[in-house]
């Protein structure tokens, strides 16, 4: 045996509750009594139902969703532990709702309270889909026709890619640990991504699974961004929160995974519209540029022939005006030896008898030399070839 | 052309050259050469949309086939 002090038994009763799962997230629900309030902002207040009274604490007043007055029914969640300085075990409170509601509609309040101020579903954290995913995770029951729906929308809009099934229950008591189970598996692969969390519609209860705080947690740390598509478009649970995107409904969910097919055909389209428009654009200008060039070399060329041909007239000219043609038109004639062919430019190359040709301006004659005589008329004497 | 290419890389590149085309700082060659390889591209991207097949795979789970099966259709 031994003798403790009570600090100790304190502090071993705390011990005690603070280990007990149910006593660390209990729901109580009693009538308010007591009511008061610190100077800090902290509400003290007891619980009591007609047998028994908690005393009760609530720190954080953001979790208050009815105003609080002495009388007034409320089920308040919490964890119960013992406060040693004046050995009271009390509901540490986090959240109070008014009586009437469903106990499930409450735990959502709390949880979705509770992750949101932690941040889960902070818009900044969602991440980005892939544009063009590869391998697409899907979490899901493997019999139910959520699954052939996906498989479906997706086979028809972009069947580019591979679907991964991670099969897991996803409602009942095996659903939590299954979904979980599920991502991890998933994420494991290290090639997944994006990963798709989907159900089909039914009661809050049917849906519960996407509302467990172990489930959002698994989501928040997937490595794969999540879309979640639990139930019908009007349900929300906390998944959808905490997925980096929420669709509607299960085939939603699937649109959103992957590109729509059509129209990535008709962006090819038109990319090759566009290469062929300016490349025929392209090459037209250069028919032109090429015609422009022919153009003007053509043009070159006729002047070039048209200067030779002027040249070529001049040089006509200039070799008609030395020909001995004019000077027969004149009344000169050239003279050979019929037999010799020799030009006869002197007396001496004939003698009395000889046949020589003339050679006039329209023709040629033949003739005989009859006689000869040596000098030239008076009037030859002064040209000017004979001077010398 | 590679083949090898994923839908994602053969549609980016078919992008870049039709931006690459339009920008016309190219001679007529290079600008064939990559008309050529961007229609190759474009029959790749078509070809895999109107020719892929969904492929199905299964990751292991603690998902058991025997237990109940308990989503409505």
């Amino acid at each position: 045996m031994q003798v403790y002090t009570v600090a100790q038994i304190t502090g071993y009763l705390r011990d005690i509750l603070e280990s007990d799962g149910v006593l660390a997230d209990i729901w109580i629900s009693g009538e308010v009594s007591n009511l008061s309030e610190s100077s800090a902002g902290h509400l003290y207040f007891t619980l009591k139902d007609e047998a028994s009274q908690m005393r009760c604490v609530l720190f954080n007043r953001k979790r208050l969703s009815v105003e609080m007055e002495n009388g007034i029914a409320v089920v308040a969640h919490g964890r119960i532990s013992i406060y040693e300085v004046s050995g009271v075990v009390q509901l540490y409170v986090d959240m109070i709702q008014p009586t009437g509601v469903g106990i499930l509609h409450m735990e959502f309040e709390r949880l979705k309270a509770k992750l949101a101020e932690e941040g889960l579903f902070e818009p900044s954290r969602k991440r980005p889909l892939p544009a063009f995913p590869e391998r697409i995770g899907i979490v899901t029951s493997p019999g139910g026709a959520v699954l052939h729906d996906i498989t479906n929308i997706i086979s028809r809009r972009y069947p580019l890619v591979e679907l991964v099934l991670a099969p897991t229950t996803v409602q009942g008591e095996s659903a939590v640990p299954g979904i979980i189970n599920a991502l991890n598996a998933l994420n494991d692969r290290g090639d997944i991504d994006v990963i798709i969390i989907a159900r089909g519609g039914g009661s809050i209860e049917d849906l519960w699974a996407f509302n467990d705080e172990k489930v959002a947690r698994a989501i928040y740390f997937s490595k794969a961004p999540v879309i979640s598509g639990v139930g019908h478009d009007t349900d929300f649970t906390i998944a959808d929160f905490v997925a980096d995107k929420r669709a509607p409904t299960p085939s939603a969910a699937a649109e959103l995974a992957v590109p729509q097919g059509s129209e990535l055909e008709l962006r090819i389209q038109n990319f090759v519209t566009a290469m062929i428009t300016t490349l025929a654009g392209r090459i037209e200008q250069n028919r032109q540029h090429v015609d422009d060039l022919a153009d003007t070399i053509s043009t070159q060329v006729k002047n070039a022939v048209s200067i030779s041909q002027e040249r070529v007239r001049g040089q006509e000219l200039k070799l008609y005006s030395l020909s001995p043609i004019d000077t027969l038109q004149r009344g000169y004639a050239l003279i050979q030896h019929s037999a010799t062919g020799e030009l006869v430019s002197q007396i001496s190359k004939v003698e009395r008898g000889d046949m020589i040709k003339v050679q006039v301006s329209d023709g040629q004659f033949n003739s005989r030399v009859t006689g000869s005589k040596k000098g030239l008329q008076a009037w030859m004497k002064d040209f000017p070839s004979n001077k010398h | 052309m590679d083949e090898g290419l994923s839908f994602e890389q053969a549609l980016k590149r078919l992008e870049a050259i039709t931006e690459a085309l339009q920008k016309g700082s190219m001679n007529l060659e290079e600008m064939l050469a990559l008309f050529e390889e961007g229609a190759a591209l474009a029959k790749i991207c078509h070809q895999r949309l109107n020719k892929a097949e969904l492929k199905l795979s299964e990751v292991q789970t603690t998902f058991e086939k025997d237990g109940e099966s308990e989503e409505p259709a």
